[in-house]
């Protein structure tokens, strides 16, 4: 049995969104679809099949769209929590 | 990121806080909608920014969200705009000015030539203005390429000439032309005479048969070269002769030097006029007219530029001078410089490229005149053709 993704011929990387961390300052999360959590320690965001979250100091979301957002701040964890 | 900065300033933007409620979904929903939040801050003074067009449509999710919006400032060209809206008059000042800021630029208002010009600027501006092509005039009624060919018909010592229209500068691009050296003519056929009396010193024959010997002495109009060369088998041929046969010759020269000179003196008496050249406009600062008399008028214009570009403002100032015409009687001392100075001119005119030797002088005073008497022996090249015209048919 196929999965529907595949079917459509959809990658991996656009079913699990895509991270670009610079350093440990800032993180662009692409394909974000909601934040769940924000405060200046902790950033958990909903991405397509998990949530991740952030901690460190003086976090702050420095934009938000409609399927990106940048986390900047001093970074100090990135969990992926299934 | 300034042009980031630019455009959010442009658009207008709001910073409000959100409070109560879950700020969370408040964001997500705003996410979803397609509203686009930047500088999201946590904490205890949370604020977010967004465009000024869009808060009205974050209050019905804030609502949902149980969060309480409150706008902190309003930043932004929409909210500057705004408060200027009772001000008609600033509006209108405003539209005025980019109006005439419009209507100028489409005008030319410096006219600058570069390069090596052969020519006085002045003389070239003129020819341009004349052409159409002066400070005021509309910059669409130039024609860069013909009137470029115009000014280099009308100038035939400008190799090349380029305008270049840069915003409302016209630049005058030109370079100067190479003169060619002159080419000898040696069409025809002539033979070369003596030009003075004389005793031969040296000779260079490049074509003829010599007639003469160095030391020979000749007089004016005598056959030194010989258009007519015969070769070895004995036939004749007729040629262009050229020579340079230099001779010592003598000469006599009579300079007269009147003691009585009428002279133009200045009075003293000096009028300025000047004039305020402004966008092409000349306003006059001087009210009064052409003064009546004899003057003496000397012209300056000085334009203000900025960072090396002449701007349409300058000022025009004629200078008249009054004199009056008197007769002076010369010293002694005046008059033999004055000789000396006519005696000098008239020797560089006759020699050219010869050269004085020795010279012995002879001054008679008259009452009213100093007669000057030179006797010279010089050095020249007494070459000069006598061209023979041949009759054919």
């Amino acid at each position: 049995m196929h999965r529907p993704e595949k079917l459509l011929g959809m990658s991996d990387l656009s079913m699990h969104g895509h991270m670009e961390l610079n350093g440990n300052r800032e993180a662009v999360v692409e394909g974000c679809s909601g934040v769940l959590e924000y405060d200046e320690t902790v950033v958990r965001i909903r991405t397509p099949g998990q949530v991740v979250r952030f901690t460190g100091r003086g976090l702050s979301i420095r934009c938000l769209t409609a399927d990106a957002l940048v986390v900047a701040g001093y970074i100090t964890g990135i969990e992926f929590l299934g | 990121m300034f042009s980031l900065k630019l455009t959010r300033w442009l658009i207008g933007f709001a910073r409000f806080s959100v409070r109560g409620g879950s700020p969370e979904r408040f964001y997500t929903s705003c996410a979803r909608k397609g509203i686009y939040l930047w500088d999201i801050s946590a904490g205890k003074t949370t604020s977010v920014c967004v465009a000024a067009r869009s808060y009205r449509a974050l209050r019905p999710l804030a609502r949902r969200a149980g969060c309480r919006l409150k706008v902190l400032e309003k930043r932004g060209l929409p909210f500057l705009l705004y408060r200027t809206r009772g001000h008609m008059g600033l509006w209108a000042g405003g539209a005025v000015f980019l109006a005439i800021v419009f209507v100028l630029s489409l005008r030319v208002w410096c006219v600058q030539i570069t390069g090596e010009c052969p020519y006085p600027t002045a003389e070239v501006e003129n020819a341009l203005a004349a052409e159409g092509l002066s400070r005021g005039v509309w910059k669409s009624s130039v024609d860069p390429r013909i009137l470029a060919s115009r000014m280099m018909l009308k100038f035939p010592d400008i190799r090349w000439m380029s305008i270049n229209m840069h915003g409302c500068e016209a630049e005058i691009a030109v370079r100067k032309k190479i003169q060619k050296p002159e080419i000898a003519d040696f069409s025809g056929f002539c033979n070369i005479k003596a030009s003075a009396t004389g005793q031969v010193l040296s000779m260079k024959v490049y074509a003829g048969t010599p007639v003469v010997q160095k030391g020979d002495a000749v007089v004016k109009d005598q056959l030194l070269v010989n258009a007519v060369v015969e070769d070895q088998l004995g036939g004749n041929t007729l040629v262009h002769a050229s020579a340079e046969i230099i001779a010592e010759t003598s000469r006599d020269l009579t300079v007269r030097v009147n003691l009585k000179q009428p002279k133009t003196i200045p009075t003293g008496k000096t009028v300025f006029r000047r004039n305020l050249n402004l966008f092409g406009a000349r306003i006059p600062l001087s009210l009064f007219g052409k003064p009546a008399g004899s003057w003496n008028i000397s012209r300056s214009e000085s334009s203000v530029s900025l960072f090396g570009t002449v701007l349409p403002l300058s000022v025009y100032e004629e200078k008249w001078e009054e004199t009056r015409v008197a007769e002076t009687v010369l010293t002694k001392q005046q008059a033999l410089t004055a000789a000396k100075q006519e005696a000098d001119r008239q020797i560089k005119e006759l020699l050219g490229s010869g050269k004085v030797i020795s010279e012995k002088s002879e001054e008679k005073w008259e009452s009213s005149a100093l007669v000057k008497t030179i006797h010279l022996t010089c050095e020249e090249n007494i070459a000069q053709e006598s061209a023979i015209f041949i009759k054919t048919g």
